[in-house]
């Protein structure tokens, strides 16, 4: 898990306190308008400047929304001229003018309108030797993609739609991800974790109807290794539950194997 | 010369099992994919020299500059292209390969990865050469852009993984002023070295510590070395 120290005391602007939305034209994201920054449980200082900056890979513009006591609304916010504008995410910041220093801050805002649906686990095909499949932990913030073996011919076709490769495959790729998840790079929180594809993979579970034990975090007091590893199994079961008709195909398939 | 081309997923494919015969067939024929269905044209107005030699990453990266500018293309239309990056990479693929002396291990150094993630379209050959100086210009894109096209450079990926890094001009210039050589063209020695005091990735963490408690995009780049602690006092100078 990424530790990030607070020495200074800054404040954590919640999301729920941020509302952002696309503007479109013709499709395209063309600006933003913010809905909601609101402020007013972090008692600022009034005079300290608030900011909101859309970003993505090289991509940075910052626009200024005046102050916490008086915060402005420049929206429409012109994204014209930026590369990736449905990949930007925001950051919103307070800032003392006086010293330079954060004194609130929230990064990685989505617009509320998703730019686009993207996979929780994004396949891709790559030489892996005599191995069928590795999970590699490179996407956005570490998340994982799923790399499969591209010398198995017509693997892609495989990768969709083979139920034998499906009930092999996927329910360990599942396994493997949330245990690193949880045992290797840790959630922070399982409402509002600081790494968005885990609060992805989370919601995923939680869609497939599996209860959570009271804490996912090792280094909470609470933590209980026997209670995640059951959340893990569960969270698997479910999952090959969801997809039991691929389980029965399969079966169906060794049966009709003379 | 040949009219600007983005690979498509045939060509993309095919491209990739070329890098992929290539290290047990050292001298396998590399595939015409100049015609669909592995590519297709993406500007009738821009030719490329596929002949072209660049001695350096900035000659690539000015060559670019200079075909788009020429033809107007605006530098938020062309860097999402990942099918035109690939197939910059293929037609270029001799010299990024140090005539396949130096094929690296991964395939995204040549082909610009779908999905396109943020943590590794650095390391592509040709698209962050251009992203980057397009964004930070000469003099301070040099550390990123000093060494042949087909090396690695340490500084892309120490500096051009971290998004907060990259994206700020003060920050960009405040690295230039600290591990550039001006004299040699280089960056100055021991900068990339991992037991040096105040090399670079030390100078990663250090402003990944600041990133959460200064507004660093207001600072300038003077302000941003004076708040760095005294290890890098000896690169300062």
């Amino acid at each position: 898990m990424k530790r990030r120290l607070n020495y200074t005391g800054r404040k954590k602007i919640k999301r729920e306190n941020v509302s952002i939305n696309f503007i479109r034209q013709n499709g395209a994201v063309v600006a933003f308008a913010v809905n909601k920054i609101d402020l007013n449980d972090l008692n600022l200082p009034l005079d300290s400047r608030v900011y909101v900056e859309a970003n993505y890979r090289t991509e940075l513009r910052r626009f200024d929304f005046g102050t916490a006591g008086s915060v402005s609304n420049p929206s429409p916010c012109d994204l014209r001229g930026m590369a990736y504008p449905e990949n930007l995410k925001f950051r919103i910041l307070v800032v003392d003018t006086s010293d330079g220093k954060l004194l609130a801050h929230a990064d990685r805002i989505s617009p509320e309108e998703p730019a686009a649906k993207k996979p929780i686990l994004p396949v891709e095909f790559s030489d892996l030797g005599n191995e069928i499949w590795q999970v590699k932990y490179e996407g956005d913030e570490g998340s994982p993609i799923l790399i499969i073996n591209s010398r198995i011919p017509n693997i892609q076709n495989i990768a969709k739609q083979d139920a034998q490769f499906l009930v092999y495959v996927y329910p360990q790729v599942i396994r493997e991800v949330l245990t690193d998840m949880v045992f290797v790079d840790g959630v922070d929180s399982t409402t509002e974790p600081s790494t968005d594809w885990n609060g992805d993979w989370l919601n995923f579970i939680r869609q497939l109807g599996v209860e959570f034990p009271e804490t996912l975090n090792k280094d909470d007091e609470n933590f209980s290794k026997e209670d995640a590893l059951n959340w893990i199994n569960d969270s698997v079961q479910a999952f090959c539950n969801t997809h039991s008709s691929k389980f029965q195909e399969y079966i169906k398939k060794l049966e009709e194997t003379p | 010369m040949i009219n600007l081309r983005f690979m498509l997923p045939e060509g993309e494919q095919k491209f990739r099992e070329y890098i992929h015969n290539l290290k047990t067939n050292p001298l396998c024929q590399c595939p015409d994919l100049n015609s669909e269905p592995f590519s297709k044209e993406f500007s009738s107005v821009i030719s490329i020299d596929e002949t072209r030699k660049f001695n350096s990453k900035q000659e690539l990266a000015e060559y670019l500059q200079n075909c788009f500018t020429g033809a107007d293309l605006k530098r938020e239309g062309v860097l999402p292209q990942n099918g035109m990056w690939t197939w910059l990479a293929y037609i270029w693929f001799e010299q990024l390969t140090n005539q396949r002396r130096n094929i690296l291990k991964r395939e995204e150094h040549y082909i610009c990865t779908t999905p396109s993630n943020f943590r590794r379209y650095y390391i592509h050959l040709v698209a962050p050469l251009y992203a980057i100086y397009s964004l930070h210009n000469l003099p301070f894109s040099m550390l990123f852009l000093y060494n042949p096209p087909w090396e690695i450079n340490d500084f892309t990926e120490r500096v051009a993984a971290t998004q907060f890094l990259i994206s700020h001009e003060n920050i960009v210039e405040a690295i230039y002023k600290l591990y550039f050589d001006s004299q040699r063209g280089q960056p100055k020695r021991g900068a990339q070295s991992i037991t040096r005091r105040g090399n670079i990735r030390r100078f990663v963490s250090a402003i990944q510590q600041f990133e959460l408690t200064y507004d660093i995009y207001t600072m300038s780049a003077d302000g941003i070395l004076n708040l760095l602690p005294p290890e890098f006092n000896e690169w300062k100078r």
